[in-house]
């Protein structure tokens, strides 16, 4: 028999109800859960069944004819965007939540079958808003999904024609299109363990140059000055998509977020033309009280620097031709 | 005797409720935390946690394994229903080999022990061995092995949000080897799993909740 007598009763009901206690500090564990987390969760949690927004505009030709440079912000890091005939989207989002629990506030400002073709899926990172499963299934996949290092562990086979894995300053060329992964200050995991061993890793930006174009997207960074100058010692850029939330919207940010500040710094070391703000109002992280602030406050900073021309500031589902 | 009564019945009725909170205070909470037994385990929790923030605070990179092992001794929980007896369990489970065939062609389908959780719920066929401690309602514990194959197969977001989970597995236990098969889902990015298992002569029925990190 394996019938054990020595520690018999250890599991009786008496003593099962500690155990118990002890798993729910386990389960927070498991989830990885911080109180900055707990506090998203928490807030989420509350809107179960209310109703998401509607973009306040739907892009309805993703597509432009005779078109230099377009772009547009589908909400939170998405942003389509169009040089000439190539067609890039970054860190695509299109479902409701993230991770499941972290609910949107607003739609997608762009129905992704409405995309025939996407050249270029540029992935920054691996969090839950950033490389979403359910979303990328929604695209169309004859194109190139562009991944950071460490990332490719964690890409189900999408049926993508190509996925490349970069690490920083590494360089694709396909079709006359060149994509550089530059580095930034962000962490990456994505099950909240994993962030323990991909410390230095798993995040990256990218700058995109095409015929005479580049547009250089941050995805998820906190300011560095030094890796933001040396990006703009290397490349002529014309467009900056830079995250401005989630976080206090006084001083630069945080280590691993900008504030509309940050973002103003960012846009000004890497000497682009114009610079697009994104990664805000979209969802609520725990910290924002207001879904508007962080572009008020840019706005506010911008024009205090004399800088609002160079703002494009768009409406999730806007679209603009800036050449 | 009169005044005894009346008085008997007065400390009753006005101290129902703080009465029966003190109680619970005395009997659940302070005597479970002063057993050690609760103490053992809640040293253990913190022995892990501050191992990986003192790794942290120090800027010492843990490996994989030392932030992945502690992780696995977080034990299943387990019900199970058969003649003449039931209970509830505890189950550890182990992988010694995972073929993913929903992860990208670009990496090794093939897993061992650390198993990445997009590569196991975006579909996949998994081999484990598990070990039980099982207890009923008489006190008696019983110690069972297992060895299961499993296969998940993706149903929504790649899995992520939920994942079929079919399969049969062998446990021994009470010097007799039982096959069951076994169905059930996993959920919340493939970290909980809620699985059926099911044997017949005599009809035995397990329901488990499962964690699988990594």
């Amino acid at each position: 028999m394996d019938r054990f007598t020595g520690i018999s009763g250890l599991l009786t009901r008496k003593r099962q109800l500690p155990v118990f206690a002890l798993l729910i500090p386990v389960l927070f564990m498991l989830t990885g859960c911080s109180s900055y987390v707990q506090r998203i969760v928490t807030r989420s949690l509350s809107r179960i069944g209310d109703p998401i927004d509607p973009a306040p505009r739907m892009i309805t030709t993703p597509i432009l004819p005779n078109t230099d440079l377009a772009v547009s912000w589908v909400g939170h890091a998405t942003v389509l965007i169009q040089i000439q005939d190539k067609i890039f989207i970054t860190d695509p989002f299109f479902t409701g939540s993230i991770g499941m629990v972290v609910k949107r506030y607003i739609q997608p400002g762009l129905d992704p079958s409405l995309l025939t073709r996407v050249d270029f899926t540029l992935i920054s990172h691996i969090h839950f808003d950033h490389f979403s499963y359910g979303s990328i299934e929604m695209l169309p996949k004859n194109g190139t999904l562009v991944i950071p290092l460490g990332a490719l562990r964690y890409t189900p086979n999408f049926g993508f024609k190509a996925i490349r894995e970069l690490k920083a300053w590494e360089v694709i060329e396909e079709d006359g299109v060149r994509i550089t992964a530059v580095p930034v200050q962000h962490f990456s995991g994505r099950y909240g363990l994993d962030n323990a061993w991909m410390t230095d890793f798993g995040y990256t930006g990218y700058v995109i140059e095409y015929r005479g174009y580049a547009v250089f997207f941050a995805g998820d960074t906190g300011y560095h000055s030094e890796l933001f100058k040396e990006i703009g010692r290397r490349f002529e850029i014309d467009l900056a998509i830079v995250p401005i939330a989630p976080g206090s919207s006084s001083g630069l940010g945080s280590r691993v977020h900008t504030s509309p500040l940050g973002a103003l710094a960012v846009f000004k070391d890497v000497g682009a033309t114009y610079m697009l703000p994104m990664h805000y109002r979209t969802m609520a992280y725990g910290s924002d009280s207001n879904l508007a602030e962080p572009i008020e406050r840019l706005r506010e900073v911008a024009a205090d620097e004399g800088m609002l021309d160079s703002i494009v500031d768009l409406e999730i589902g806007e679209q603009r031709v800036l050449y | 005797m009169g005044v005894e009564r009346v008085s008997e019945k007065q400390s009753t009725v006005a101290g129902t409720f703080p009465c029966r909170f003190r109680y619970f205070l005395k009997v659940f909470v302070l005597r479970h935390l002063t057993r050690w037994g609760f103490m053992k385990h809640l040293l253990t929790l913190l022995a892990f946690l501050s191992i990986i923030s003192a790794a942290r605070a120090q800027d010492v990179q843990p490996t994989k394994v030392e932030v992945w092992f502690p992780f696995q001794l977080i034990p299943n929980l387990t019900l199970y229903s058969s003649s003449p007896c039931s209970g509830f369990g505890f189950e550890w489970e182990a992988t010694p080999l995972l073929y993913s065939f929903g992860i990208n062609k670009q990496v090794s389908p093939w897993y061992s022990f650390i198993v990445d959780p997009t590569a196991r719920f975006a579909g996949s066929i998994e081999l484990t061995a598990a070990a039980q401690v099982f207890t009923t309602k008489l006190g008696n514990s019983y110690f069972a092995y297992s060895g299961h194959l499993m296969a998940y197969v993706p149903l929504i977001e790649w899995g992520e949000k939920l994942t079929l989970n079919l399969g049969a597995g062998v446990y021994h236990v009470a010097d007799r080897s039982r096959v069951f098969k076994v169905a059930g889902i996993s959920t919340l990015l493939g970290f909980v799993h809620f699985n059926i298992k099911h044997s017949p002569n005599p009809t035995t029925w397990i329901g488990s909740l499962e964690f699988r990190v990594f």
